[in-house]
């Protein structure tokens, strides 16, 4: 159980926009320093708007795919500022890749 | 851990399911052939219905999202896709109409167009369809081809719906005698002529766009999802493989993709009989339920006589153009995501959502019959059809949108 002091999880599956974005907005503002934030979410949308959400608040993300059409996004407070635009460009690109294959 | 590129791991993908394609393609040409043996017009609209899903589906053309993103986070990238929609519509309405109605200045009013009474119910159904449609995570179209994609919150929201269209016909003769039978189809054309008209629109559309171009690009933006390059094609089936995946592979088609078409399939709706319209079809299935029930189901004073997105069906009792539009959109909504790979039955954890979006559909239907229309029936296809409703409708979603943000702020 140790790994319960290290992250919070929520689920918000079933949801759409705007509430993942919004939902990792709340947690992140209150996520105790050091901690990371796992979300799970199948609403391919939150796969953009989550980290550019975290990017904002100085967050950096991570998507694991967890099952066909589920995602978990994890973020962890960055050690130096995040340069925006720089990320959004990334945050855009990774989530066309995490699209579903072209048949 | 970096901010972007890193940690991609395998794109999951469904697999493919053969035999719901080919059930789903069998139900779409049999009730095609089926609706189209009783009325050409009623299969042609089957059809428009699954385009309209299909696009929609493809390019997630959200309404609601374009009135709330604006307001919620300054992104401006929904609306300023359907304005591009709407200026392309106008155009098409407008040679439609000028061939119906060469001379507008003699107080007629061209056949089929979406020019709605001016007057209060039009302001309340604005604010009050702006207010449900952000509880409700999407309009009435929106909820339609969410419905198709596999959202149970979206079929709970459809519940509010019926609720809200039955409600309001019950109220219906209140707001038909004090309001709505009291006010006037403004046209544009009757007072300005066919050409000042096009060009006001159009002028409005461009400052509108370019105020939320400036509005957004205050502060950095995330840009549009980009497609993934196609491999190269050397054979015919290369290029097909690859003409297919621009249309239902990887994420879909831009937002102003999806508008344009959206556009042009409104064009050739209104040269068929009518600009496209949602709700005037679920009012009728509602108003049919009620009667089934023996809870009602009077025929509204009146809907005969009005332009626009109404229930009247000319004797007709489940199947009419509005009703077979809106089916078709669930049903190509739910095509195009099985044949993406994105069809998914998803359920909300959080049990509060429930009664938020079930409130949410109950406003928009409510509001859908007081402003005869939805988004599309009313502000997409209103404004094209150079009706001043469309504008104040608009104006009205997006007072409303702005009360719905700060509601939807406040809850679980």
């Amino acid at each position: 159980m140790e790994e319960e002091f290290h992250h919070m999880q929520i689920d918000v599956r079933g949801e759409m926009c705007p509430y993942p974005a919004m939902k990792a907005r709340e947690a992140l503002k209150k996520l105790p320093s050091g901690e990371r934030l796992e979300l799970i979410t199948d609403h391919a949308p939150a796969l953009s708007t989550v980290p550019w959400e975290g990017a904002k608040l100085g967050f950096l993300s991570e998507i694991a795919s967890k099952a066909p059409g589920e995602w978990v996004i994890t973020l962890e407070k960055a050690n130096a500022p995040i340069d925006q635009k720089q990320a959004l460009t990334a945050i855009a690109t990774r989530a066309a890749e995490l699209a579903p294959d072209e048949t | 851990m970096q901010a972007g590129a890193t940690a991609v791991t395998a794109s999951p993908r469904l697999p493919a399911n053969t035999f719901t394609i080919a059930g789903a393609l069998l139900f779409i040409v049999v009730a095609a052939v089926f609706t189209g043996q009783k009325d050409f017009e009623l299969g042609a609209f089957w059809l428009i219905g699954i385009a309209f899903g299909v696009i929609v589906q493809r390019s997630r053309l959200c309404f609601a999202g374009a009135f709330r993103d604006l307001i919620m986070s300054g992104d401006g990238r929904l609306m300023r896709a359907i304005i591009l929609g709407l200026a392309v519509t106008t155009l098409g309405f407008a040679m439609l109409m000028a061939r119906f109605v060469p001379d507008p200045s003699f107080n007629v009013l061209p056949p089929g167009a979406h020019i709605q009474p001016v007057g209060i119910a039009t302001i309340v159904g604005g604010v009050m369809f702006g207010i449900g449609m952000v509880l409700a995570g999407g309009c009435v179209s929106g909820t339609l081809w969410r419905m198709g994609e596999g959202y149970l919150n979206s079929w709970v929201a459809m519940g509010g719906i019926l609720i809200g269209l039955w409600g309001a016909s019950r109220t219906w003769d209140w707001w038909y005698d004090n309001d709505i039978s009291k006010r006037e189809a403004t046209w544009l054309p009757t007072d300005l002529g066919l050409t000042v008209s096009i060009l006001l629109t159009l002028g409005l559309l461009a400052v509108a766009y370019v105020a939320i171009l400036w509005w957004e690009l205050r502060s950095p933006r995330l840009p549009e999802p980009k497609a993934k390059p196609a491999p190269p094609a050397f054979t015919v089936r290369d290029h097909l493989r690859n003409s297919w995946n621009v249309v239902f592979g990887g994420r879909g088609w831009s937002y102003t993709a999806g508008a344009l078409a959206l556009g042009v399939l409104s064009i050739v709706a209104y040269n068929l009989q009518s600009p496209l319209g949602v709700t005037g079809g679920l009012a009728l299935w509602a108003d049919n339920a009620a009667k089934v029930a023996n809870v009602g189901g009077l025929p509204l004073k009146g809907a005969d006589l009005l332009a626009g997105c109404t229930s009247a069906a000319g004797g007709a009792d489940w199947l009419t153009i509005r009703t077979t539009t809106m089916t078709g959109i669930v049903m190509g909504a739910f095509t195009a995501s099985v044949l993406s790979g994105e069809f998914k039955v998803r359920f909300s954890r959080n049990a509060a959502r429930y009664p938020q979006v079930l409130v949410g559909g109950a406003a928009m239907g409510y509001a859908s019959v007081l402003a005869i229309g939805c988004t599309i029936g009313a502000f997409f296809s209103s404004i094209p059809s150079l009706a001043l409703a469309g504008w104040i409708y608009a104006a009205g979603l997006a007072v409303g949108a702005f009360i719905g943000v700060q509601v939807i702020r406040r809850l679980p």
